[in-house]
């Protein structure tokens, strides 16, 4: 399957790039593919093309705080978590999709 | 309720997120500026200082007077996107100005700044639902919204302003006005706070009050929290170079990884050890953190940038107090650990017995 994620935490230093390299390392795991685009401190890394996210089965959106450029998945189907979430049981996350 | 309670601490970080970098460049500024300029009994002597200092003093001052706005408006923005910034900027800059207190000098700070944040966001999404003719929806954005959003605002703060400056000058009295006892007991329910979910919702709340109160000029809060933020990953890490034989090999290598986020104040270095080991681990580390805290509180660490761990030395006071917390912190959560550890490990060994 095809994804994409978010992942961003307040401070935007740790957590938002552990939840990303949880992402990853999960979705390799279960064999999906998956693009995770981290807003962390210094802004929008690994950005979400359209055309990725068009592409995408679903987004899962690993959040604590209001992200940028939210219109992009207005048209997608949206699995919304806090952080934390995806470092304590990533595989649960992949579950609900 | 829970949801929308979920929902407004969402708006609250996304605010939080925006602003920790201006504490930083204006605590940090401000404290080399202190450093740099010659000591008098009185304190800092500004006018004998080199330009370069005053002007960093100057710099960080300011960097400090636009947190409120900057704190209110990305809050309102996190609610309401683009709009909510005008309402939300304005209503955290009043909330910033300085005013006369009791004959001292204050400001609705932080605290004016979250209501006012919040405020503004629901304002202007009550405006954004507003139906209106095809004709006049052009101008919603650049006219009707920024104005009809600022101006109740704006007013709503201008009455508000006086009685939470009012509120955050008591506050600032109370913290200053605990005896010794209660400092103790501050210390340690912040460092339990610290180190209960490493980084998490919990440790942020602890964490931000700390950075608040860096710009009420109490350092205090701050110091005890760095100290406590940096010892869960720094004391596990050390527990692995203590006893190598109780940890398996890839422990040993996140336990050097711990050391060096520790130093660099990233509590969440402890993460690893805690999710293979909560019931163990996480105790064990909110008891150093606590030990932590508590020295740097009773030692009078104060700590001017919004971080924790041996990384912000430079701008600490009582450095020395400040190092003897981290270390007695870190060695206590080490010992524990592993005696911890060897207490309870035998178990596996006796299932079934009367342990």
């Amino acid at each position: 399957m095809k994804l994409v994620a978010v992942t961003a935490c307040p401070t935007g230093i740790a957590h938002t790039y552990m939840a990303a390299e949880q992402l990853e390392k999960t979705a390799r795991k279960l064999g999906h593919e998956i693009k995770v685009e981290t807003q962390g401190a210094m802004g929008i890394e690994n950005e979400l093309s359209q055309g990725e996210i068009d592409a995408a089965a679903a987004v899962i959106l690993a959040t604590d705080i209001a992200i940028e450029k939210p219109e992009r998945f207005d048209q997608k189907r949206k699995i919304e978590i806090p952080v934390q979430a995806v470092l304590k049981n990533p595989e649960a996350v992949f579950a609900k999709i | 309720m829970k949801e929308i309670l979920q929902k407004h601490k969402q708006y609250l970080l996304t605010g939080v997120s925006y602003v920790i970098p201006f504490i930083a460049c204006g605590g940090i500024l401000l404290a080399f500026s202190i450093a740099l300029a010659p000591m008098t009994s009185t304190g800092p002597d500004f006018s004998r200082a080199p330009a370069f200092v005053n002007d960093m003093k100057t710099i960080g001052a300011l960097a400090f007077q636009l947190f409120p706005a900057v704190l209110a408006g990305f809050i309102s923005y996190g609610m309401a996107g683009k709009p909510g910034l005008v309402p939300g900027i304005i209503g955290g800059f009043i909330t910033g100005m300085p005013q006369t207190v009791d004959g001292k000098s204050a400001s609705a700070g932080f605290l004016g700044a979250i209501v006012i944040g919040l405020v503004a966001g629901h304002v202007t999404n009550l405006l954004k639902k507003l139906k209106v003719p095809a004709m006049v929806r052009p101008i919603m954005p650049i006219i009707i919204i920024p104005i009809f959003s600022a101006l109740p605002v704006g007013a709503l703060m201008l009455a508000l302003d006086m009685p939470i400056a009012k509120v955050m000058v008591d506050m600032g009295l109370f913290l200053q006005q605990l005896q010794a006892g209660s400092q103790i007991v501050l210390a340690m329910v912040l460092g339990a706070m610290i180190a209960f979910d490493m980084g998490g919702p919990v440790n942020k709340a602890a964490f931000f009050f700390g950075a608040a109160m860096i710009q009420q000029q109490n350092y205090s809060i701050m110091g005890a929290c760095a100290a406590a933020i940096c010892t869960p990953p720094l004391g596990l890490g050390l527990a692995t170079l203590l006893n190598r034989k109780r940890w398996t090999e890839e422990q040993r290598e996140s336990g050097l990884a711990a050391l060096g986020m520790g130093m660099i104040g990233i509590t969440e270095g402890a993460i690893p050890f805690a999710a293979a080991d909560p019931l163990r681990v996480i105790p064990t580390i909110m008891f150093g953190s606590m030990i932590a805290a508590t020295i740097a509180m009773v030692g009078g660490v104060g700590d001017h940038a919004p971080h924790g761990g041996p990384i912000v030395l430079p701008v600490v006071d009582h450095r020395l107090m400040y190092i003897v917390a981290i270390v007695s912190g870190a060695t206590v959560t080490a010992i524990t650990m592993n005696l911890v550890k060897k207490l309870t490990e035998k178990k596996p060994a006796t299932t079934g017995g009367a342990a």
